[in-house]
């Protein structure tokens, strides 16, 4: 009986080891067969196949071929770990609940900032490890405790220009002044971006956004109530806005590049006051696959190259400051961190949005509902 | 004694559900458990979400809301349905047979698909919007969607299939020589619908009113669709409280009252029709 329990007990060790990146597969294969693998079969092969891969949970369509590309490549290439994906959108409900039950299937989320400071302050994150990830090639402020700013992302406008192209809107206060450009308006249905836009044209200046003033903004989104849509998705977005449904909408800045592009010009992106939001990879605590090698994912996709790529592909705007003078000219204008945007955009405050977003997000729907 | 434990003894035939049953408490009995005892302690123990109902403006505005539509809905539904179904009864055998063969496709289609069908013949920039601005007849696109018009549009479309089954039961089980009696003793056509036939399928209108109700309570795509962000009902409010702002209690407290709404209203709809009969099952 002890035999067999000491057996599993350095079976287990060496499928943690094997997990951790301190254990060769040959070595680990050859410890299960010590112990027996008939007995240990399952667990081995769990461990086996947890520590094979990585498993990134991110929200499908072209990001799964994206992140295999500009991430899971040179990753798979340098450290022979392949990486697979789960598509189903890792929201900070699903994070917790995932985490909680203890059976852990993702490795790293593509996530929110302010999920990296919520789910870290709850304990459901593994923290980062400033060893092999270099915080000299992230972005200032978004290398958390756990989780790494590796893209930012941004909530920009569109105009119809066939609407507006004498006298285009050049900012959030054009945007809810529905006098001076009349028609309809869409804005992201979570509150996140719209009650910053809200801010900026009521006048609050970009340095004095944070801490929102939620009412404020509320009183500002509820003015144009009755012209206003709201969505939930970026093909939602993307429709209101090429169906003539709006005249101007919220949109993610890399939609937005898409729509330009499909419409020959004829709806413009605003990168002017942008809200800039950090993308966060976070890692589920107790992650299958190890905290080493995921901890080397990250790092892989902070490097220039990957970083680029991810622009490229998914519009997604580098967060290493290596990068920003790197990104082609074409994408400039795209672009959060590129030297035509960076002064314009307004940063999010990831930490306001932990503390009190779930606040702000209710007193958002209420106020549309 | 021994011969009241053999009376007692359930019948073998039980054994044969035993398998179906375990299954079902394993899976749903659990977890809902689970979400009975969170509306209790998230975030804190006490009565504190429950006191929501009463306290907070947002919770009473949901659930109004949702309420008003689903009646809403469960009007047209089972008006439409009610005339489907009359003339489903009064159909050759060939014609209705076709026409529950399309019944019963219709139960296939997703109820996301049908969503974005709407929009499409319905929205801003629509097939139907599209015709009528090309007739002349209007000259700005009409709102049909992205309002409560559109909620209540995609969610009676998707109700009234649910509306006819039970009617149709009910329907025809009524012994049509009472109608030839009522016309022969000098009621007209109207008058025989009005004051016999309709007072007979008044079971049916109840159950068929019941269950589209019941049904629509849990509407969460066609508004999250239709809506335009605008028209919540709670199924979407429980999944933003699930997953965004990540208040599981609130979640389970309104989740919690869905349940014993619908429960309490399948109580009484088993007391007015046996469950069986509405999908057509013999119980005439």
């Amino acid at each position: 009986m002890q035999d067999k329990t000491f057996m599993r007990d350095m079976a287990s060790q060496a499928a943690t080891a094997f997990k951790a990146g301190r254990l060769d597969r040959r070595s680990f294969l050859m410890f299960c067969g010590m112990a027996g693998v008939a007995s240990l079969a399952v667990q081995a092969g769990d461990a086996e196949a947890a520590a094979n891969e990585i498993v990134m949970w991110n929200w499908g369509g072209q990001s799964e071929q994206c992140h295999g590309d500009a991430i899971g490549k040179p990753f798979t290439a340098a450290t022979g770990i392949p990486l697979k994906f789960d598509t189903s959108g890792p929201l900070q409900g699903k994070i917790k609940e995932m985490v909680d039950s203890g059976k852990v299937t993702a490795d790293v989320c593509d996530a929110d900032g302010f999920d990296a400071i919520a789910l870290g302050r709850s304990g459901h994150l593994e923290p980062i490890d400033y060893n092999i990830v270099n915080k000299k090639q992230i972005k200032e402020g978004v290398a958390w405790e756990h989780g790494v700013g590796v893209i930012f992302y941004g909530y920009a406008f569109m105009y119809d220009t066939q609407a507006f192209g004498a006298n285009p809107p050049a900012n959030w206060a054009d945007f809810f002044d529905t006098k001076k450009f009349p028609g309809k308006r869409s804005l992201y249905k979570w509150a996140n971006g719209s009650i910053e836009g809200a801010l900026l044209a009521d006048g609050v200046a970009k340095d004095k956004v944070y801490p929102c003033d939620v009412p404020r903004a509320l009183e500002k989104i509820k003015s144009i109530k009755a012209d206003s849509l709201y969505w939930g998705s970026g093909s939602e977005a993307h429709d209101m806005i090429v169906n003539g449904e709006v005249a101007m909408g919220m949109i993610w800045q890399n939609r937005g590049k898409a729509i330009e592009e499909d419409s020959k010009g004829r709806y413009k992106l605003v990168m002017n006051e942008a809200i800039a939001m950090p993308g966060a990879y976070i890692v589920p605590k107790n992650n299958p696959a190890g905290r080493d090698n995921v901890m080397k994912f990250i790092q892989q996709a902070l490097q220039v190259e990957s970083q680029l790529m991810l622009l490229d592909c998914l519009g997604m705007t580098p967060s290493n400051p290596e990068a920003f003078a790197k990104i082609a000219e074409a994408m400039q204008p795209y672009a959060i961190n590129s030297a035509m945007n960076i002064d314009k955009v307004v940063f999010n405050d990831p930490v306001w949005w932990a503390e009190k977003g779930g606040d702000a997000v209710n007193a958002f729907l209420d106020a549309i509902g | 004694m021994a011969e009241i434990a053999t009376q007692r003894r359930p019948s073998p035939y039980w054994l044969l559900a035993a398998p179906a049953v375990v299954m079902l408490l394993v899976l749903y009995a659990a977890p809902i458990i689970n979400v009975l005892l969170l509306s209790f302690t998230d975030p804190k123990p006490g009565f504190g979400n429950y006191a929501k109902i009463i306290e907070s403006d947002t919770v009473g505005r949901l659930i109004w809301t949702t309420i008003r539509l689903c009646l809403i809905t469960t009007v047209c539904a089972v008006t439409l349905g009610y005339i489907v179904a009359y003339a489903m009864l009064h159909a050759l055998h060939h014609v209705r047979r076709r026409m529950m063969a399309i019944l019963l496709i219709s139960f296939w289609i997703s109820v996301l698909v049908r969503s974005f069908a709407w929009l499409m013949l319905l929205g801003h920039n629509g097939l139907v919007n599209n015709a009528l601005i090309a007739m002349g007849l209007i000259a700005e696109p009409i709102a049909f969607v992205r309002n409560e018009l559109g909620v209540l549009i995609g969610m009676t479309e998707y109700m009234v299939p649910y509306a006819i089954l039970p009617l149709l039961a009910n329907m025809q089980g009524i012994d049509t020589r009472v109608l030839c009696a009522s016309r022969s003793l000098g009621a007209s056509g109207v008058q025989t619908f009005l004051r016999v036939f309709l007072p007979l399928t008044k079971p049916g209108i109840i159950a068929a009113s019941l269950l589209v109700f019941i049904s629509s309570l849990g509407f969460y795509v066609t508004p999250a669709i239709l809506g335009g962000g605008k028209v919540q009902m709670i199924a979407e409010y429980i999944s933003v409280q699930l997953l965004v702002t990540v208040r599981w209690g609130t979640a389970a407290m309104l989740a919690t009252l869905m349940l014993v709404c619908v429960l309490t209203l399948m109580y009484v709809l088993n007391r007015f029709m046996k469950l069986s009969t509405i999908f057509g099952g013999g119980a005439r």
